[in-house]
């Protein structure tokens, strides 16, 4: 069975700048990806070439084994798109606008109207299959089109920054419904939020100027990226001598200290022997190593700058 | 091919059905009024061109004009809505439909609303004027109806297309449409022109859409030269409208 995706030395350039460059990747069938990366890191431009939106300068990729390049209709035919704004047809119902959708997939009625039956139910919107989608909260439209893009059933599911702007009760219920979908297909995710490609991804891609940083599960990224070796640290007394004495070890890079407890930042992983080494075994209340989030390795890795 | 192309007009006629009343009351409402104020307020003045009463020979222009600008409206700002507000055409473009069948569905929208809406106009002046025609030429005259929607539907998905800001459609349709139709003949005749410019009036294809549709209906007589020239204009537009729609997708 081929790859669910596979990307091979994508390009996509306008002039002088390379909004992706030779990315290539291999997705597994039925793995939910999380593709992280900050604001111009070319997350859209990949999702746009691979939804055959765009064409790529250079290279191909191949959904399902059919090419993006080539073989555009077929891979439209296997794809589900959830775009990042809501592209929701504002003068059909909520209803009408999956018929279309279906009709645009050339499935007859008798196929689609328990199939939309089925899905207005499954996303909660059963009650309001009638109505425009306008009077829809943003969390109701943004399921809206997540049921449109699985009316004809796709194999692989784009869903590009799927819960910006919903509340957190929203975007629990969308997450609730994206893991009931991921035994049935594989799910191509790209998202701003941590806490979401954490919770949801089984691998996850940070990505910056185009090309791919790192890649694994999340835990995998953090065991990685744990290096920054955190420990936070509390001591029965002396906590304003000891402050003093971890200021001035070489071994120490960062110290923050609130009353008794302190939170460490080491150099490196032989640095934790001379701390120990310094203090008074009877001092230790409690140490403990911070293992780092996917926040911070996120971070490590884009830096802290804010892009435009 | 068709099937993404009958699959937007589906939509397309679900939506006109929703607003048919209040569209076609707006769209009789303007020909009318060139009827009212061109038929019965010159008619003192004008009593008959070329042998022909003035008011009924502007009636047949009035719904040719109805039927092109509708198609002209409908394509212009269904194609820039769906492309900059509602971003549907997005949507459509990630389904297995092609580029032709967008093309193609807004321009079959197009010339059906324009349809209907110039058969709309047709019937009140049929029913308010004295304004008669026989029969047995209707068929040509729809027949140019027909080539004139698509040209104008055409014109209005590549203004739709490559008009970013919705106000460049409104000059385009002060511009370059209604010059187009006003000087096609609608309601003059085209001898007065002075003879230096009139081979070039003639061959604009809008003259051949105005003046060869009313010959069609008030004597059956079909211009094959009109004809051409509207056949080749379609043929041209469509080509450009497909080129356009593409290119600027790929932007």
């Amino acid at each position: 069975m081929p790859a669910a995706l596979s990307l091979q030395g994508l390009s996509k350039r306008y002039g002088t700048l390379t909004a992706v460059d030779r990315f290539s990747l291999e997705v597994e069938q039925g793995t939910v990806f999380g593709l992280l990366g900050p604001n111009g890191a070319g997350k859209t431009t990949l999702i746009k070439m691979l939804t055959t939106l765009m064409r790529p300068t250079e290279g191909d990729a191949f959904i399902q084994g059919h090419s993006i390049v080539s073989a555009g209709k077929k891979v439209r035919e296997l794809i589900g798109v959830v775009p990042q704004e809501n592209n929701l047809d504002r003068y059909l119902t909520a209803r009408e606008n999956l018929v279309l959708h279906a009709k645009m997939h050339g499935i007859p009625p008798r196929d689609y109207r328990p199939r939309i039956d089925e899905l207005l139910e499954l996303t909660g919107l059963s009650g309001r299959r009638n109505d425009f989608p306008d009077t829809f909260s943003g969390g109701m439209q943004r399921r809206l089109v997540v049921a449109r893009a699985l009316v004809h059933q796709p194999r692989l599911l784009f869903l590009d920054e799927p819960t910006t702007g919903l509340d957190p009760q929203s975007r629990r219920a969308l997450w609730d419904h994206v893991r009931t979908l991921r035994s049935r297909m594989t799910i191509f995710l790209t998202t701003h939020y941590m806490d979401e490609a954490d919770s949801l991804c089984d691998r996850i891609v940070i990505m910056d100027h185009g090309k791919s940083l790192v890649d694994g599960s999340a835990a995998e990224l953090k065991a990685r990226y744990a290096h920054a070796h955190i420990y936070e640290l509390e001591v029965r007394r002396d906590a304003q001598r000891y402050e003093e004495l971890f200021s001035s070890l070489s071994a120490v890079t960062s110290l923050e200290r609130e009353q008794n407890a302190f939170r460490i930042v080491l150099r490196d992983e032989e640095s934790l022997k001379p701390l120990m080494d310094s203090m008074e075994s009877g001092d230790i209340r409690r140490i403990c190593l911070v293992e780092p989030s996917l926040e911070e390795v996120f971070l490590d890795l884009t830096g802290k700058a804010v892009r435009e | 091919m068709l099937r993404g192309a009958l699959s937007i007009v589906w939509r397309d006629l679900i939506v006109l059905r929703r607003s048919l009343f209040s569209e076609l009351l707006a769209v009789v409402a303007s020909p009318l009024t060139l009827f009212f104020a061109f038929g019965f307020g010159l008619k003192g003045y004008i009593t008959a061109v070329d042998g022909v009463p003035y008011a009924v020979f502007i009636a047949p222009g009035l719904i040719s004009m109805t039927a092109v600008l509708a198609a002209f409206e409908e394509s212009a700002w269904s194609m820039w809505f769906h492309r900059r507000v509602q971003k549907t055409i997005e949507e459509y473009r990630v389904t297995p439909i092609t580029v032709y069948d967008i093309v193609v569905g807004k321009l079959i929208s197009g010339f059906t609303q324009g349809g209907i809406k110039g058969v709309a106009v047709a019937v009140v002046i049929f029913l308010i004027t004295p304004f008669r025609f026989p029969l047995q030429n209707l068929s040509i005259y729809l027949l140019f109806i027909a080539l004139g929607s698509m040209i104008f539907s055409c014109l209005g998905t590549i203004c739709g297309t490559v008009m970013d800001k919705p106000e460049n459609i409104g000059r385009i349709q002060s511009v370059v449409i209604m010059p187009l139709i006003f000087m096609s003949g609608i309601f003059f005749p085209l001898s007065s022109y002075p003879p230096s410019i009139l081979p070039v009036i003639r061959l604009l294809p809008s003259t051949a859409l105005f003046e060869g549709a009313r010959t069609a209906l008030l004597s059956g007589a079909s211009s094959m030269l009109s004809l051409l020239i509207l056949g080749g204009t379609a043929v041209v537009m469509f080509a450009l409208a497909v080129v356009v729609f593409n290119r600027k997708i790929e932007e």
